[in-house]
């Protein structure tokens, strides 16, 4: 029995098919990277896992249980939590007070949430923003609010959105290192879409490859970088067969 | 216990605020002997009522951030249900408020469910539609008086379990504690885990649902506890005002000026509700004696305060507490 297990998932948007049959295997305690070029369905297919969206057809079954349809509150108290691309900038509520929200989905206390939300601010090293609100931080501190937050309601897979696109190349080199340190100590299984090639290939264990909605690769990255169908789909025809 | 600390818990706000608590609190425990005539008077009971509604619109409107127009509805049902009790059985107020409440809870989770599948606007919309159908029900029905009202039994003597007295100060004395209640449950309620799901919810809808929020549960909630809190001071209209009409307790109006109230106040902040209605219930009270009885004047009232509210609004959407926060945050 496989953690997560994605069985062939169809998401139509009324004739564009964001995901065609696409099916993959994750097991505990691993990190997956999801790569593509822009419009591949990677967020789609993200969506349809913690149920923003529900599949046309096909399955996503979580540690032995069909999740499949269930509301995203209801796929997040069973484990998996989610990062977005976008972190709305809001001002209604201070960074430490994000995280507590998170925290409160495993407790009715507000002490122990509170002091739950600075443990793990301190985790990512943002003590010293714990009182500052969304919209007065950089987009790295940004996003890494929005994990804070997704880490609160304490998940075991943890799926990513392009936590890294926008950051220069210390940020990254530091992300990548904050996400194995997850991997390690907190013993999460990761699943990540990414952008940046330097930081999936860092980073994953396996990586599985989408274009145009359909799964077109899935292995080690550095078969993954050699594989003529990958290459074909980010750089074209061209650089495919003079390879 | 601990939920009982967090209530009498003003600790979190700055000196000035608990400062000005305190000498609020004062004025208010004195104000009956202060001299102040019949008319002023009660312009600070309705000003206290008000406070009541506008912090329990205040769970929803404000911390939920969900714009509801229909608060009007659950006065009535608190009103309605105190008045017939009285008038058919004879029940003391004392039992047929809390009924009230009841009741006002059951139906706010039978209209909340199908409500809360709306958004923005279109929610806004449809709570101003089932709060008019209730009282369209009640101005058409005569088994409760349909457009004429209810007057309630007046009794001989004062009469503490029918809420009778001869003495406006008994009423002053007893919607002040109300308010009180209110303020306290207000503060616990900010510290919640409700609050704080709430707030999130507001602020983006999308991350509360993937941080294990129920959003629609929440919001229903959050909108049987306004309901609740307008329930109790819809009874308190009824033993007040010894008459009740589906105008007077039930119409579009009052549910406007709840919302408006702690809106220009400011929604989502303790102080907000309070503040509003301390503006708003005076200059409505004297503008409306003061403009309404002179000849071509009728209605300017209405542009006065419809100029304020566009004001504040522009200025600042969080109201007259936003513009203050804004300068201490400057000040600092």
């Amino acid at each position: 029995m496989a953690f997560l297990e994605v069985k062939d998932i169809i998401k139509d948007f009324g004739g564009l098919i964001a995901n065609s049959n696409v099916s993959f295997k994750i097991e505990q305690g691993e990190i997956i990277g999801l790569i593509g070029p822009n419009g591949a369905g990677k967020t789609t297919l993200f969506n349809c896992i913690v149920g923003y969206y529900s599949p046309d057809s096909g399955k996503v079954m979580f540690r032995g249980s069909d999740i499949t349809g269930l509301k995203p509150f209801q796929t997040n108290q069973a484990g998996i939590g989610r990062t977005f691309q976008i972190m709305k900038a809001t001002t209604g509520m201070s960074v430490v007070e994000n995280v507590m929200v998170g925290a409160f989905c495993r407790t009715d206390n507000r002490y122990q949430a509170r002091e739950e939300a600075l443990g793990i601010l301190s985790f990512l090293g943002m003590e010293g923003m714990s009182e500052q609100h969304i919209n007065e931080l950089p987009i790295a501190m940004q996003r890494k609010v929005g994990m804070a937050r997704a880490l609160a309601t304490k998940p075991e897979l943890l799926m990513l959105d392009e936590v890294a696109s926008g950051l220069n190349h210390t940020e990254t080199e530091e992300m990548v290192a904050l996400l194995k340190r997850l991997n390690v100590e907190k013993k999460i299984t990761l699943f990540l879409i990414e952008h940046i090639m330097e930081m999936v290939m860092a980073v994953s264990q396996r990586v599985i490859v989408l274009d145009g909605g359909i799964k077109i690769a899935e292995g080690l990255p550095e078969d993954i970088v050699k594989n003529e169908n990958v290459i074909k789909a980010y750089l074209g025809e061209k650089y495919a067969k003079s390879h | 216990m601990e939920k009982l600390k967090d209530a009498l818990d003003f600790s979190d706000f700055s000196r000035a605020e608990q400062i000005g608590l305190m000498i609020f609190s004062v004025f208010l425990l004195l104000f009956p002997w202060l001299g102040a005539g019949s008319f002023v008077k009660a312009v600070m009971i309705q000003f206290l009522l008000f406070s009541l509604f506008g912090m329990g619109w205040n769970t929803i409107g404000g911390y939920g951030g969900q714009v509801e127009l229909g608060k009007a509805q659950y006065v009535g049902i608190g009103a309605y249900t105190v008045a017939l009790l009285m008038v058919w059985w004879n029940i003391p107020f004392w039992i047929s408020m809390p009924i009230g409440v009841l009741i006002a809870v059951g139906y706010s989770f039978i209209i909340g469910y199908p409500l809360f599948r709306l958004k923005g606007h279109y929610f806004a919309i449809a709570t101003i539609c089932t709060s008019l159908v209730l009282q369209d029900i009640f101005t058409n029905w005569k088994l409760v008086g349909a457009a004429k009202g209810i007057e309630l039994p007046i009794h001989e003597h004062p009469d503490f379990l029918y809420m009778q007295f001869k003495s406006d100060n008994y009423y002053y004395y007893f919607i002040m504690v109300l308010f009180y209640f209110a303020l306290f449950y207000m503060n616990w309620f900010r510290k919640s885990k409700l609050g704080y799901q709430l707030r999130m919810i507001k602020d983006d809808e999308e991350a509360a649902e993937s941080l294990g929020i129920d959003i629609r549960w929440c919001k229903i909630k959050a909108y049987s506890i306004a309901s609740a809190f307008v329930a109790v001071g819809g009874g308190f209209m009824a033993v007040y005002n010894l008459y009740i009409d589906p105008a007077s307790v039930m119409d579009l109006d009052l549910s406007i000026k709840i919302a408006l109230m702690a809106m220009l106040g400011g929604a989502g902040s303790l102080w907000g509700p309070i503040i509003g209605a301390a503006f708003l219930v005076p200059l409505d009270r004297f503008l409306g004696s003061w403009l309404g009885g002179h000849k071509g004047l009728i209605g300017v009232d209405f542009m006065i305060y419809a100029t304020l509210i566009m004001v504040v609004s522009a200025y600042q959407p969080r109201g007259i507490w936003g513009i203050i926060d804004q300068f201490r945050r400057k000040g600092r």
